[in-house]
């Protein structure tokens, strides 16, 4: 029996090949997303494990700073003789490290990496944790010198003696490169810039008596716990102590979200690849067991059992995993290769050589393979084992066509009807939580119901869009629409797989449209100000941004925006931990507060704040109600609310609450805070050109903020959502990739089954390009039927979604209409390209071959 | 009008009775130019070997035969005779090794595929002995199918006449799966006859039919003949389907080695015992057609 599976196997390998390429695309989707976020991870934990002190004091962080608010939390610089000077420590620096700079050649041109990776600045001392070691030149001495790391002079041609200037939160101020570091691990990707002690501490810090944090070593023998111990009953518990194992965790942690989401998005594309794959296994093997309905039959009739069978069709389906896994597995490592490199171009430097491969790849890129083709072909399976006997006496039966679809029927509409009841329960919610999950549900159930239903649903809406076919191609247009109809199991099932991918896009251009224009429409309405200073990565930016613009010719009101993180004790015992927005008195000049309680004037008195309708109305928040709030530094107040704002504002995105504060508020309990944003309108008699050309001119030496009106800003909104929707595409492509591939196998066996109709048309007189023609258009048909359907539930879904999204505050709905067109042209070409193989086959086909007798 | 159908190269003419002899003509005395009107293809040398060198095999050899318009002529043969290979060469279907063929005026051999098929839409009918019908078209459309195919009109009267002739009026919205094997020949017999062609040809047109239907589809063959004017040539292997013919072809190792006028089945059968002792070795003979 193995050995007729085996022989079986090998003799379909053509077929096959198509499902083992679907197998090779999820597993390397999944391995290769595991190689990258292994390899990212081990190269980081290797660079903090070497590079973290014994134990490292900081301030104890409480509630965040975040790189939002510009702010960066500092200790006494005493604190580090104190340490010295405790038994059992066998020494301690202090580190002033920032990453709130911008280093900028003399051409203005920022040195370090605009995107992902900081640019950091820190004090330059020789110890065994340094990551970098001093290759050229000399350590800096005095203010006016600084050090340079190896790959970004390399990267950027900045050399010993060449001059930078230093954009920190303070002051900017000029250094002199006297020498370049080198990394000796592997680096990834930030530039570092090293400045002598007391210049970094009074340059980037602003306080010559202030460390970001202190890096004690232990005495040899000593463990890093004992150290522990020891600092903290010579210190107290005001400072937050790590050992360099927690030291590198946390660093790491911090990381990891980064890293997730790279991760995400890879196993998003797996997903995909499982799902479309899973229709073309079934499909395969459907197919495949219909063709050998005989052979079959004769095995049953010499006395193979049914388990027998079913096995036999299960072990095709484990080597075809097998098979698949395997070259899978080879494909990732070289994805996970590709996205390495395509990291180190993005400024994240990582050693391709250096790629982990650890032991839980290869598990799941055979677990995933094999179970994905196993269970997939389990149906089928099952089909083949019901094959009675007599199979092998009767003609070949078209598989599939005879048996009724009422089953489906009734299950396609009981799960539809549950999912449709659910994305309307979704549309119904008014909490966000149970709404998504309603959407979830929905989407999971309204799919399930249409790949059921699909092929009830082949007769009617074939009939509609190839209802012009035969008035188009004439009788080989009717041939192709009447075939495309004839197996309406086969053609479901094939058209499912494109439907799943163009479902799934269309949900999420719905979306991603929607967000744009509610973006659209919430600049249009809130953004008053001529002009929007912000940076480039939505960072704050030094004081000295702030003063250049409010000195700019024809700058008239100027208000700032500063981001404040605070944690509030509300009324009903919940403790939120969000980020506030400050802003001076005038903002509704520039932008549009909406309340539904109080006035902007009431919400950014000093010690007062302001929060959404909503969130207030869920924690039991009422106006002149008094919440004790936690800043960052452990700096405590009481704020009163002033006013309740009527919709989340533009002000805060993602932050919870929609908090908002006077800037009066934020200098008082966040020192040291940056501005993040400036609205800027122009002084009277000056027109906005003007403006903006003096602003231009004023932020020429400060690379990283930039200067918007409000189109542009809505172009850098847009920009941004735009990054989502090229994901979605790059998922449509590959969910197109594998649904051509189904297609493909479709013809391939509709061409050989119905090689006697064929050569039969041929004998009559069809051309070989009509014949070619009449495949390319069936093609096109279940192609079209894919996208057709995949659309409606997909522009259903995006629906669902977009009352999510209104929830969120997000209320406008957009359909891509453009898009939508663009798929059905797409699946067209789709439907074509399927069928350029299928179809010369068929033409090449030999009439007399086709029309012999058997 | 008996002179006109000929047997040409009879390879060892002694053969023959003398009466056949009497009513065939040889092929070469009307010329290899140009048709008469009389004769609805011709093929002259025709050759058509399959592989090379030592393993060749003459499937037809140097065959000589006209067939007469308007005449109802039957080919017979056994397994292997070549009978087929006949058929698909007159059609246009295959490729000839050596020789030519001409379908009316028109010389086929040497003409490209497209030619071909265009020939085979316009000019030519067939029927098979089973799958004639495309399972996704209904009886009225595989009927014009040809005619849909090449864009053409089908003329209407014509088309009616051959309707009611076959009386297939009850069963044109049908799809083949609801017709009776009979009633599928039928249609293809009237999907043949529609476009009028200069010929039709049946390979083994009753082969899957029981008795009745076979006979019946015989009688329209042959009606088709006496009443619409048609040229059928049929390949069978059937001596009763070979008696409703005007005049039995014998074929025997890739050669006509015999032929028949006016048969019965009982002559048809006297006829192919007395030829089963000629060329004992064609019998024998597995390959060839299918």
């Amino acid at each position: 029996m193995l050995k007729a599976t085996l022989r079986s196997f090998f003799a379909h390998k053509g077929r096959l090949a198509l499902s083992a390429l679907a197998v090779l695309l999820s597993v390397a989707f999944v391995t290769g997303s595991l190689i990258f976020s292994d390899t990212v991870t081990r190269t980081f934990d290797r660079l903090f494990a070497s590079t973290a002190a014994d134990v490292t004091v900081s301030p104890k962080e409480g509630v965040a700073a975040g790189e939002q608010s510009g702010s960066v939390p500092t200790l006494p610089v005493e604190l580090a003789a104190r340490v010295r000077e405790l038994d059992g420590v066998a020494g301690a620096h202090i580190d002033a490290a920032v990453e709130n700079v911008t280093v900028v050649d003399a051409r203005r041109k920022p040195v370090g990496p605009t995107t992902g990776a900081p640019s950091i600045a820190t004090n330059w001392y020789v110890s065994d944790r340094s990551p970098v070691e001093l290759t050229s030149g000399h350590a800096p001495r005095g203010p006016g010198e600084a050090l340079l790391d190896a790959d970004t002079a390399d990267k950027k041609h900045v050399g010993i003696g060449d001059t930078l200037t230093v954009l920190a939160a303070p002051g900017s101020f000029d250094v002199r490169v006297v020498g370049i570091a080198t990394f000796t691990t592997t680096n990834p990707g930030a530039a570092l810039v090293f400045l002598d002690t007391p210049t970094a501490q009074q340059k980037l810090l602003g306080d010559a008596d202030a460390a970001t944090s202190i890096s004690v070593t232990a005495p040899p023998g000593v463990s890093d716990d004992t150290l522990k111990r020891t600092v903290a009953a010579g210190l107290g518990d005001r400072y937050e102590l790590k050992t360099a194992d927690e030291e590198a965790e946390s660093a790491a942690a911090q990381l990891g979200g980064f890293l997730d989401v790279i991760k995400y998005v890879m196993l998003g594309f797996a997903g995909v690849a499982v799902l479309v794959g899973v229709f073309l296994i079934v499909n395969t093997f459907s197919m495949l067991i219909a063709q050998r309905t005989r052979e079959l039959g004769l095995l049953r009739a010499l006395g193979a059992d049914r388990r027998q069978v079913r096995r036999s069709v299960l072990v095709e389906a484990l080597l075809l995993g097998l098979v698949g896994s395997t070259l899978g597995l080879a494909t990732g490592i070289a994805l996970a290769f590709g996205l390495i490199e395509l990291m180190s171009l993005a400024g994240m430097n990582l050693d391709a050589t250096e790629m982990v491969i650890g032991p839980a790849t290869p598990v799941s890129a055979y677990v995933v393979g094999v179970g994905v083709t196993v269970v997939a072909a389990y149906l089928p399976a099952r089909r083949a084992a019901r094959v009675s006997p007599m199979a092998a006496l009767a003609d070949a039966e078209v598989a599939g066509v005879g048996r009724p679809l009422t089953l489906r029927a009734v299950a396609g509409a009981v799960v539809g009807a549950t999912g449709a009841a659910a994305l309307a329960g979704c549309a119904a919610s008014t909490d966000t939580s149970t709404a998504a999950s309603l959407l979830g549900l929905g989407v999971v159930l309204t799919l399930l119901a249409t790949v059921v239903a699909g092929p009830l649903l082949v007769r009617p809406v074939i009939r509609v869009l190839g209802g012009a076919f035969p008035a188009l191609f004439g009788p080989v247009g009717r041939m192709s629409q009447r075939n495309a109809l004839r197996n309406p199991r086969r053609t479901g099932a094939t058209a499912a797989a494109l439907m799943v991918g163009l479902a799934l896009v269309a949900g999420l251009s719905v979306a991603g449209a929607s967000m744009t224009k509610s973006f659209d429409q919430e600049i249009d309405r809130t953004l008053g100000a001529d002009f929007l200073v912000q940076g480039g990565t939505f960072l704050p930016f030094p004081r000295e941004v702030t003063e250049r613009v409010r000195d700019a010719e024809g700058a008239g009101l100027v208000v700032r925006q500063r981001f404040a993180p605070l944690e509030l004790a509300l009324p009903d015992g919940a403790h939120v931990t969000s980020t506030a927005a400050a802003f001076d008195p005038r903002v509704d000049e520039v932008a549009k507060l909406e309340f539904a309680a109080g006035s902007t004037a009431a919400a950014l008195a000093p010690e007062h704040i302001g929060m959404d309708r909503e969130f207030a109305a869920e924690h039991g928040v009422r106006v002149g109600d008094v919440l004790p709030a936690e800043f960052p530094g452990e700096r405590h107040a009481r704020l009163t609310v002033g006013a309740l704002t009527d919709r989340g504002g533009p002000v805060a995105p993602g932050a919870d609450g929609g908090l908002v504060i006077g800037m009066a508020t934020a200098d008082a309990h966040l020192p040291g805070g940056q501005d993040s944003a400036l609205f800027v309108n122009a002084a009277d008699g000056t027109d906005a050109p003007a403006l903006r050309a003096a602003l231009d001119a004023a932020l020429d030496p400060y690379p990283q903020v930039q200067v918007r009106d409000q189109a542009d800003y809505k172009e850098l909104v847009r920009g941004q959502i735009a990054v989502l929707l090229y994901l979605v595409y790059a998922l449509l492509g590959l969910a197109i990739v594998i649904a051509v591939l189904g297609v493909v196998n479709t013809l391939a066996l509709s061409v050989v089954e119905r090689t006697r109709e064929l050569g039969l048309l041929r004998a009559i007189g069809l051309g070989r390009r009509q014949l070619r023609r009449m495949i390319r258009l069936e093609s096109v048909v279940i192609a079209v039927f894919g996208a057709v359907l995949g659309l409606g539930l997909g522009l259903v879904w995006g629906l669902a979604t977009q009352r999510v999204l209104a929830l969120e505050g997000m209320r406008a709905l957009a359909i891509p209409w453009g898009t939508v067109i663009a798929v059905v042209l797409g699946s067209v070409l789709v439907g074509l390209a399927a069928a350029l193989v299928p179809a010369l086959r068929a033409s090449r086909m030999n009439v007399l071959d086709a029309i012999a007798h058997e | 009008m008996w002179g006109a159908i000929a047997l040409g190269a009879l390879g060892g003419v002694a053969r023959l009775d003398p009466e056949e002899a009497a009513l065939s003509t040889p092929a070469a005395t009307d010329g290899a130019g140009g048709g008469t009107g009389q004769v609805a293809a011709r093929a002259r040398g025709l050759t058509k070997a399959y592989g090379t060198g030592e393993t060749a095999v003459r499937a037809l050899d140097a065959v000589d035969v006209d067939i007469a318009r308007g005449r109802f002529t039957a080919v017979m043969g056994p397994s292997g005779s070549g009978k087929s290979t006949l058929m698909h060469c007159l059609a246009g279907l295959d490729s000839v090794s050596a020789g030519q063929v001409w379908l009316g005026d028109t010389e086929i051999t040497g003409l490209k595929d497209r030619e071909l098929t265009r020939l085979r839409r316009d000019r030519v009918g067939f029927m098979f002995q089973s799958f004639n019908l495309l399972p996704t078209l209904t009886a009225a459309e595989n009927i014009t199918l040809p005619m849909d195919i090449a864009g053409r009109r089908p003329d209407k009267a014509w088309l009616e006449r051959v309707i009611d002739t076959l009386g297939l009026r009850d069963r044109l919205t049908h799809r083949p799966a609801q017709l009776s094997g009979g009633q599928q020949q039928r249609v293809a017999c009237a999907r043949a006859l529609a476009s009028r062609p200069e010929l039709i040809f049946a390979d083994e047109p009753t082969g899957n039919l029981d008795s009745r239907a076979g006979l019946e589809v015989l009688g329209f063959l042959r009606e088709a003949v006496d009443r619409l004017d048609q040229t059928v040539v049929m390949v069978t292997h059937d001596p009763s389907a070979a008696a409703h013919s005007d005049l039995v072809l014998f074929l025997g190792d890739g050669r006509i080695v015999d032929a028949l006028r006016e048969p019965t089945a009982d002559r048809v059968l006297e006829r192919m015992k007395r030829f089963d002792t000629l060329v004992p070795e064609a019998v024998a003979k597995p390959d060839g057609e299918g």
